[in-house]
């Protein structure tokens, strides 16, 4: 696990970043960061861990043109920031320490993007969290509705247990930031899966129809390409309370890449696959064979959609004869379907016909 | 019919009395064609008829046009006017429309030329086909047009109103002031209300000469870019010397001053040359010629042609050179023509003539353009080049072209092409035009502009001027918008055009360049000590030394230049620093240019060092260790604001220097050599007065002037 949550273990391997381009000075060469290359080119599969991990391409960024230089720098002001929180206990979103740079003169971030990325590469390099480093996302998690229950720490330190049924409005349980052991506990459930759900309409759709009740699963909303958070409590739910984890998606090529983040591990957060990816979610739908069984209302491929399909090709998490299958027929038939696609046959049809036969495959209903 | 024996009675005019001269009607060919016409024909042409005939390539074929035709007319005589007085002109053009009537505009045009004696007013204004320029071998405006005889007969013909004109001249008290009218049958003007009056500007101060022409027309004013705006602003990009005003009929108005107070080069009439000469001409010239001998008519009404020539010429012809010229026959005269071709022989040979003298162009020169240029457009960089003449078929031309690059222009358009031809504005049939097709055949995408394909009018920020100096401009057609296909023009222009472009090229190279060498001198003097202090301090360590990282980050000899204007001392200050930034120590010379063509001359430089050759100035630098610099400091004296804003260094040595371009000893020979040339030639470096003139100057080879810059070479 990289979860270290020692402020004095973080210190340390936040001066080893500082003390590289210190050392480099003192020889007399230009300073330099060493971190690992961060593209699917340099992800290979962690037979121990069962998720995909970065491999040993390393790429040195170092100060012989301004732009890196300035990076340089302002990775050293972060580390400075960081160190300032620790030691007043507070924390920041990403978003504050944007703003925060401002005043760092020649190490002002140039975009939001400067900051997210360099919190990521020190989180790569040091193998920390930025939960270590106090930084959150700007992102709030998501959505949870279903028997279970936990506890939850709120800002006066109590615990608050909640049932995700009947402690919750309509819009259910909101997954925070944090979703760490000091802030949440699991208690209990009584449901026999979690179903992962890329939009909110489907979500609302199920709940309306009551699929929980009658499935006794439990239902989490996305949000389109799930946060850091979401994933955590998906891994922390499967591997605790052992449920199987199924994920329904619109069939196009983005969400194959939602499902591969979930299941085996993001490639920009490669470095912490371990502690992200849930390896034993299942792949629901929408398929590329269920847009011919169904006979769905679908689109035309755009270009993009072609691109990012012939991509997945050579993506080595995709690499398995299924997945090879679903690509190649979605190329093939050159077509994409939405989940609301389903409502072509009336409102209760995905509840009604859809999903129990899905979930009838994978020996769940 | 007195007026065309008048024309016929000498083959060139020198120069008229001085202020007859400045007043031009007609010239060039369509003058020609009018003449031979109505000495054909017996019967008197009530001259409106042949003005509403022919119209449309006289200016006045369309409403929009006609106003154009007008200003161009009056200010083309104001200007030509000012330039044989040498006097700094004063141009006010006024347009109001006239009320309650539709698509009447008045023109007022005020000058303050030497004005015109109370005398010749009547024929000046009043006469078509008068003047003394007609025919006269040199560069002048008036080789367009029909001359303000036109306007005044244009404003008669469709509103029915004289034009006003009021003149003084210096040595009278009082202006004279009268109504001009037509009497078309009789090719004379109708005065009336002649009247002398005591003429004060707009402040009541006496006017001490000048003209002002007061007319209305049936005209439509137009924006745009064929308006007359774009006309007098194209006229005071060619005319750096004159002041313009005008005020627009929105009562909006418009001022191009005047940015320096050089007039242009007096020009010399020339005569013929026997390489531009036709039959038609020739034979005129022969009947009305008073010599007695072939050899003395050859000396006396060509250049180009020697005594030695002269008999050779005869011999080639088979004439004998005892003949005399007024008698030859026609088979003889066609003979001399074949000769002077070059199709006859003599002895086997061509017979050799020189080439014309040059004397008789006056260019704008390159620092006039460049400040004509920056006063319209606004832009960060400006290159402009002056060709040495040339000759094209006994014709001496000569080429100058101007690019202006940058901010402040449109970026996603065509560049904005400015023609001219004599100083003066070309607005119409760009397409069909010898100049743009000298642009369009430039592949501009090699130095930096967009074009599609490689050819046509590229796309970019750009203006290109052109501008071609010619005793004799040939066009397309009678309409006179258009110059004529010509290869040695042609070319000309091609190679003036590659030279910008190379200009514009490096141009754009070194600002990137220094765009990355500033970005590494922030990058050592900012981020890196920054860099250092940070680090030091989260780690709680004394901060590194940092020479070896900054050598290591530059590896490299820089050269910063800085050329900047001193309002106090009227100079530019230049200043050169010079960083080696290696792990070795170096020893470099360094070199710059400095306008010395310009008249600027070198102040200040304590360094010393040795002048190269004309406008390049060498230093021999000490032995810089690594992390060392050192500084040349010079100021030029003579140039105004905006002459010099970049000045070029080069070096001698091994390593690259960024900033700097490694000095070229073949470019420099060239320079050299051409210095030799021109010195032999006559033409004084770095002065520029005019040469006498001299049948004997060396030749200057035909479409070949071996012209180089230091940035030259041939594409």
């Amino acid at each position: 696990m990289a979860r270290v949550n020692d402020p004095e273990l973080t210190k340390r391997e936040l001066h080893g970043v500082v003390a590289e381009m210190y050392d480099r000075m003192v020889k007399g060469e230009a300073p330099t960061m060493t971190l690992p290359v961060r593209t699917k080119n340099n992800i290979g599969f962690d037979k121990k861990l069962g998720v995909y991990k970065y491999g040993k391409k390393r790429s040195v960024r170092d100060a012989s043109s301004l732009g890196s230089a300035k990076n340089l720098l302002r990775a050293l002001h972060v580390v400075e920031f960081i160190e300032e929180m620790i030691k007043s206990g507070k924390s920041s979103t990403l978003r504050e320490m944007y703003y925060i740079s401002e005043g760092w003169g020649y190490g002002k971030f140039g975009s939001q993007n400067d900051s997210n990325n360099l919190a990521e590469d020190l989180e790569v390099i040091t193998t920390c969290l930025r939960e270590d480093f106090k930084l959150r996302p700007e992102e709030d998690g998501a959505r949870m509705i279903g028997n279970l229950t936990l506890q939850e720490k709120n800002r006066k330190g109590e615990w608050m247990r909640i049932n995700a049924r009947d402690d919750v409005g309509d819009s259910g349980y909101g997954v925070p930031y944090n979703v760490e052991i000091e802030k949440i506990e699991l208690l209990e459930h009584d449901v026999d899966f979690i179903m992962a759900i890329e939009t909110g309409g489907m979500f609302d759709r199920l709940i309306e129809n009551g699929f929980d009740e009658d499935y006794r699963c439990a239902l989490l909303h996305l949000k389109g390409q799930p946060a850091r958070s979401t994933r955590r409590i998906l891994k922390r739910m499967n591997e605790e309370w052992g449920l199987p984890v199924v994920v329904f998606l619109d069939g196009d090529p983005w969400s194959f890449r939602i499902f591969a983040s979930i299941a085996y591990g993001a490639i920009k957060t490669a470095h912490i696959s371990e502690y992200l990816a849930t390896p034993s979610a299942s792949y629901l739908g929408i398929t590329a064979d269920d847009i011919l069984a169904y006979d769905l209302p679908a689109d035309e491929l755009s270009k993009k959609d072609v691109e990012a399909l012939n991509a997945e090709l050579s993506d080595p998490r995709f690499a398995d004869g299924w997945w090879q299958d679903q690509i190649n027929m979605m190329l093939e038939i050159n077509m994409k379907a939405e989940q609301q696609s389903l409502a072509k046959y009336g409102l209760d049809f995905v509840t009604d016909t859809y999903l129990p036969e899905k979930l009838g495959e994978l020996g769940l209903a | 019919m007195p007026l065309l024996n008048n024309l016929m009675q000498k083959e060139y005019f020198v120069q008229g009395p001085l202020s007859l001269g400045l007043w031009r009607t007609l010239n060039g060919e369509i003058t020609m064609a009018i003449a031979e016409k109505m000495a054909s024909n017996q019967k008197q042409i009530a001259i409106s008829e042949f003005f509403e005939k022919n119209k449309h390539f006289l200016g006045f074929d369309s409403m929009p046009r006609s106003i154009i035709t007008a200003v161009k007319e009056s200010v083309d005589n104001s200007l030509d006017a000012c330039e044989e007085a040498r006097i700094l002109p004063d141009i006010k053009i006024r347009l109001t429309k006239i009320e309650d009537k539709k698509d009447v505009i008045e023109l007022m045009a005020e000058d303050n030329g030497p004005g015109i004696p109370e005398a010749a007013i009547g024929k000046v204004f009043g006469q078509l086909l008068f003047g003394s320029r007609f025919h006269a071998i040199r560069q002048s405006r008036g080789q367009q047009g029909i001359g303000i005889t036109g306007v005044v007969m244009y404003s008669q013909l469709t509103t029915g109103k004289p034009t006003i004109v009021v003149s003084k001249i210096a040595n009278e008290t009082s202006a004279v002031s009268v109504k001009i009218g037509l009497d078309t049958r009789k090719n004379k003007a109708i005065k009336s209300e002649q009247d002398r009056i005591i003429w004060e500007d707009d402040d009541g101060v006496l006017k001490e000469h000048g003209v002002k022409v007061t007319c209305r027309m049936k005209a439509k004013y137009q924006r745009g870019k064929q308006s007359v705006y774009q006309y007098l602003r194209m006229t005071s990009i060619v005319n750096p010397h004159a002041a313009i005003t005008f005020t627009d009929p929105d009562g909006e108005v418009h001022h191009w001053p005047r940015v320096t107070e050089r007039l242009p080069t007096k020009v010399d009439a020339i005569k013929p040359h026997p390489h531009g000469i036709e039959l038609g001409q020739l034979q005129r010239m022969l009947r009305e010629s008073k010599e007695s001998r072939m050899t003395v008519f050859l000396r006396a009404n060509f250049s180009g042609v020697s005594m030695r020539a002269a008999k050779q010429l005869c011999e080639a012809a088979e004439v004998s050179e005892k003949a005399k010229p007024s008698t030859l026959k026609p088979d003889p005269i066609r003979n001399l023509i074949e000769a002077f071709q070059g199709e006859r022989l003599c002895e086997g040979r061509i017979v050799k003539l020189l080439a014309p003298p040059i004397n008789c162009l006056s260019p704008i020169e390159e620092m006039l353009i460049k400040k004509g240029l920056s006063k319209t457009i606004d832009s960060k960089f400006i290159s402009t080049m002056t060709r040495a003449p040339s000759v094209s078929h006994g014709n001496p031309f000569q080429i100058e072209v101007g690019l202006i690059f940058g901010e402040g222009m449109v970026g996603d358009s065509h560049v904005e092409i400015l023609r001219f031809a004599n100083r003066v504005p070309l607005m119409y049939q760009q397409g069909g035009c010898l100049l743009t097709k000298a642009i369009e055949k430039v592949d501009w995408r090699q130095y930096g502009l967009e074009q599609a394909g490689g050819k046509g009018v590229p796309k970019g920020p750009a203006a290109i001027l052109v501008h071609l100096a010619s005793t004799n401009v040939q066009f397309t057609s009678e309409a006179k918008e258009a110059l004529a296909d010509n290869e040695i023009v042609f070319e000309e222009t091609r190679k003036a055009m590659l030279e910008m472009g190379r200009g514009l090229r490096k141009h754009l190279e070194k600002k990137k360049k220094m765009a990355k060498t500033r970005e590494k001198f922030e990058l050592i003097n900012d981020i890196l000590p920054a860099i250092a202090a940070k680090s030091a301090a989260i780690l709680g360590r004394p901060v590194p030394d940092l020479s070896g990282s900054i050598t290591k980050i530059m590896n490299a000899i820089i050269a910063e230049e800085e050329s900047v204007w001193n309002k106090e001392t009227k100079q530019v200050d230049v200043k050169i620093i010079f960083y080696n930034y290696s792990s070795r120590a170096r020893q470099y010379t360094l070199l710059t240019n400095w306008p010395e063509k310009s008249g600027a001359v070198m102040v200040g430089n304590e360094r010393g060092g040795r002048k190269e050759t004309t406008g390049i100035w060498a230093w021999k630098m000490e032995t810089l260790n690594p992390g060392e610099n050192a500084m040349i400091e010079y100021s030029l004296d003579g140039l105004e604001k905006g002459d010099w804003t970049e000045t070029d260094v080069f070096f001698r040595g091994n390593q690259e220097v960024i900033g700097a371009t490694k000095m070229d000893e073949k470019m420099l020979e060239e320079i050299r050599n051409q210095e030799e040339i021109s010195r032999a030639a006559g033409i004084e470096i770095p002065d520029d007065d005019i040469i006498d003139e001299d049948e004997d100057t060396a030749p200057v080879a035909e479409g070949d002037n071996r012209q180089t810059t230091l940035f030259g070479g041939e594409a």
